[in-house]
């Protein structure tokens, strides 16, 4: 917290290919074609910067945004301060950090949100549930662990006790073969939390919205001059061990990649010609037997 | 290469690496064979029900680890670990279902999962000198009995491979112990071999070749479903960064392995672990704990409609028309995990309603198995296909009669969804139409 008493948060975000229809481009063999598919902040990454959004609008929080990778990664910092109004965008960029595992990124980015805010200490740190690209939801958790602050995943909804120090959270857990759960959670600050993909913040009063109005507003201004609030770090200036972080700091490597052989086939699948009405009733007629003596309304 | 002057040179160079390579090499298998040992499994359980990926898990860890202690020697375990509260009748299970040993923490405040305290409490455990000279005094029982333990048990100091499981809890979890334990992780994995490697790295062995023994071959589909990418946690062989990184463990995909039959007769192997409990470590608290029923409901529908990318070329028409198919046929609409991804540029209203997670089949959502399901414009990636293929019947249509989706399914209507769509709702109609008649002609 700063010596007024106000909350310092970050988010951390990830420049990703964007996967929308239009700008994401498949080989014919199915894989990702990087070269044709545009980069932008991951949908992810857009829902930790709206929580944040909802911080700095019911707590007036200060937020920094970071994000490790080469220079052209500023778009993302630039697309996430357009969503939170960031004060402050801080962007992790070495050759050295090149080829890093989940491991030597939380590396980095710990040793980056430590610089955040004047060194003064971050209470919440917000972060994606997972890269649409990489899908190893690791960086987030393994980050929080390094910083030493309790992780909280899945979270669809918090409110803090700024006079307490205490943070409550609302949290969705999914498990194949269980029931869905909601758990509620009550902790000190600081805390790590990645946010659901279903986070939606509410903002109920009026005067909430006229604050949110007012920070959006503000955020079209910052974010078009973003490079004012860029700051750029190497190894060097982060001060990291260059053998914790990039391929040296990682335990895995990737050994091969290989297309996925084709499984041996579980069904023998009938091949009709969709253009014939005959062909659709004898499908019809096999839906029915299917489905045996449902009634279907 | 052929010339009698290169040869020479290339000889030489060979020798020198050997010697390099040999000397390495043996101090690294020394080192591993002391310190790292066994499969450690952290099962999943939720108000003392173990979950079904826990005994997937033991199941491939069984076989892993019997075809292991067929080629290599020191014979290794199977170890599943259990924390929760009231479960200590659990440990039997995770004994026929293919564990030789569990380690049970039992404690009322381990009643849920709080990820600081479960990620402390599997760090103690798996370093525990205690529990793993017990793991091998039941792999030499007569001659601790006449022996010191001490003497005779090699110097552990952490697990040899590490398997969670890859839903949320276990991703976060995997995540934090993993960096507790200062070792990597590869995720999301659906295929696992254990083999002697001759790895060449940049940075591992400083470019010479060095034979990696027993190393774990995770193999993780990527986000399209088409490549396969093999993930190895490898020790820093290089002179100028030397650095251990055990266990290898990875998140293992909830669905994909099968469990082994199970066995009442496998002898019970049960160590108690009493947890270190920090009172600081207490001040996260979980206040409420609710169950919350899903607006998206595949376990109570006899039909599912899916749709993937194919849905492209007119995407507002096709989901009219795919709600309608739902309609008729009384089904619940799913999607595949591309869709979910980013929406499309459709209305609001269908934005909203379609392109959710909480529709997504496969293994970055629902497993379902329904008597009908529909794969509309859906290719078949593997994440999908583990979501989908315990379906009864399957109707896939799909422009491309070579898409991998043809092996998963009974029918495949070749044609663009916007055109055949019409003609089967049409012809579904007909069909109940027909069926109404009689009720037509008693009134």
């Amino acid at each position: 917290m700063n010596p007024d008493g106000t909350l310092n948060t970050a988010v951390i975000v990830k420049l990703e290919p964007d996967f929308s229809e239009g700008n994401v481009s498949y080989n014919a063999d199915g894989t990702l074609n990087r070269a044709e598919t545009k980069n932008i902040l991951g949908p992810h990454s857009a829902v930790a910067s709206t929580a944040a959004l909802y911080s700095k609008v019911k707590y007036g929080s200060r937020v920094s945004v970071a994000t490790m990778g080469p220079p052209i990664a500023e778009a993302a910092l630039q697309q996430s301060q357009l969503i939170c109004d960031a004060d402050e965008l801080h962007l992790y960029s070495d050759r050295i950090f090149a080829g890093a595992d989940t491991l030597a990124t939380a590396e980095v980015l710990k040793a980056g949100i430590k610089k955040m805010a004047n060194g003064q200490p971050i209470d919440i740190v917000f972060a994606g549930h997972r890269a649409s690209d990489g899908e190893t939801g690791q960086t987030g958790p393994q980050t929080a662990w390094k910083l030493g602050y309790p992780f909280i995943g899945n979270v669809i909804d918090y409110d803090v006790d700024i006079k307490r120090g205490y943070v409550k959270v609302q949290r969705l857990i999914k498990s194949y073969g269980y029931h869905d759960i909601i758990e509620e959670i009550e902790a000190p600050l600081p805390i790590f939390m990645t946010l659901d993909p279903s986070f939606i913040p509410f903002f109920n009063t009026i005067s909430q919205r006229l604050k949110l109005a007012r920070h959006q507003k503000e955020a079209i201004g910052r974010s078009s001059q973003y490079k004012e609030y860029l700051k750029v770090f190497s190894a060097q200036s982060l001060e990291v061990n260059s053998k914790a972080v990039g391929l040296p700091g990682s335990p895995t490597i990737v050994y091969k990649v290989e297309k996925i052989p084709r499984a041996k086939a579980n069904r023998k699948a009938d091949v009709i010609d969709g253009s014939s009405q005959g062909n659709i009733g004898q499908v019809v007629t096999r839906i029915y037997d299917t489905l045996g003596g449902t009634i279907i309304k | 290469m052929t010339s009698p002057l290169s040869s020479i040179s290339q000889t030489k160079i060979k020798e020198n690496q050997e010697t390099f390579i040999d000397d390495t090499r043996k101090e690294n298998e020394k080192e591993i064979e002391e310190n790292y040992r066994h499969l450690y499994i952290v099962i999943e359980q939720e108000e003392g029900t173990i979950l079904p990926v826990s005994f997937e898990m033991l199941g491939e860890a069984r076989r892993l680890i019997d075809d292991f202690n067929k080629r290599y020697k020191p014979e290794e375990k199977v170890v599943a670990i259990i924390l929760g509260h009231n479960i200590r009748h659990l440990c039997k299970e995770l004994i026929y279902y293919g564990a030789d040993i569990v380690i049970c923490a039992d404690h009322p405040e381990l009643r849920y999962n709080r990820n600081l305290l479960y990620t402390k409490i599997i760090s103690q455990i798996v370093t525990d000198r205690t529990c793993a000279e017990k793991i091998t005094s039941s792999i030499h029982p007569v001659s601790t009995a006449t022996t010191t333990p001490a003497s005779l048990n090699p110097i552990f100091s952490k697990p040899r491979y590490m398997f969670f499981s890859a839903d949320d809890t276990g991703r976060h979890l995997s995540s934090t112990v993993m960096a507790e334990l200062e070792s990597g992780l590869a995720s999301d994995i659906n295929k696992l071999v254990i083999n002697d490697l001759e790895i060449r790295h940049e940075h591992k062995t400083k470019g010479k070749p060095i034979v990696y023994e027993k190393t774990l071959e995770m193999y993780r589909p990527d986000f399209s479903g088409f490549l396969w990418t093999t993930i190895l946690c490898l020790d820093n062989l290089n002179p100028d960064n030397k650095k251990k990184f055990h266990p290898q463990a990875c998140s293992i995909i909830p669905g994909v392995f099968s469990r082994i039959e199970r066995d009442t007769t496998r002898e019970e192997k049960i160590i108690d672990f009493d947890p270190n409990i920090s009172q600081e470590d207490l001040k996260i608290k979980i206040i409420n704990r609710r169950i919350v029923q899903s607006k998206v409901d595949f376990n109570n529908k006899k039909t599912i409609v899916s749709f993937g990318r194919g849905i492209k070329e007119s995407p507002e028409q096709n989901i009219k028309l795919i709600e309608n198919l739902a309609k008729e046929l009384d089904a619940e609409i799913g999607v595949s995990l591309p869709i979910s991804k980013k929406p499309y540029p459709v209305s609001e209203n269908l934005t909203s309603t379609y392109m959710i997670p909480d529709r997504v089949i496969g293994t970055s959502g629902r497993k379902v198995n329904p008597l009908l399901y529909f794969a509309l414009g859906i290719s078949g990636a593997v994440q999908h296909i583990a979501g989908m293929k315990e379906s009864e019947f399957v109707i896939s249509i799909n422009q491309d009669i070579q898409a991998p989706i043809i092996d998963e399914s009974d029918i495949l209507i070749k044609g663009k969804i916007e055109e055949v769509l019409p003609l089967l709702i049409n012809e579904i109609k007909k069909h109940k139409d027909k069926l109404q008649i009689p009720q037509g002609i008693e009134q």
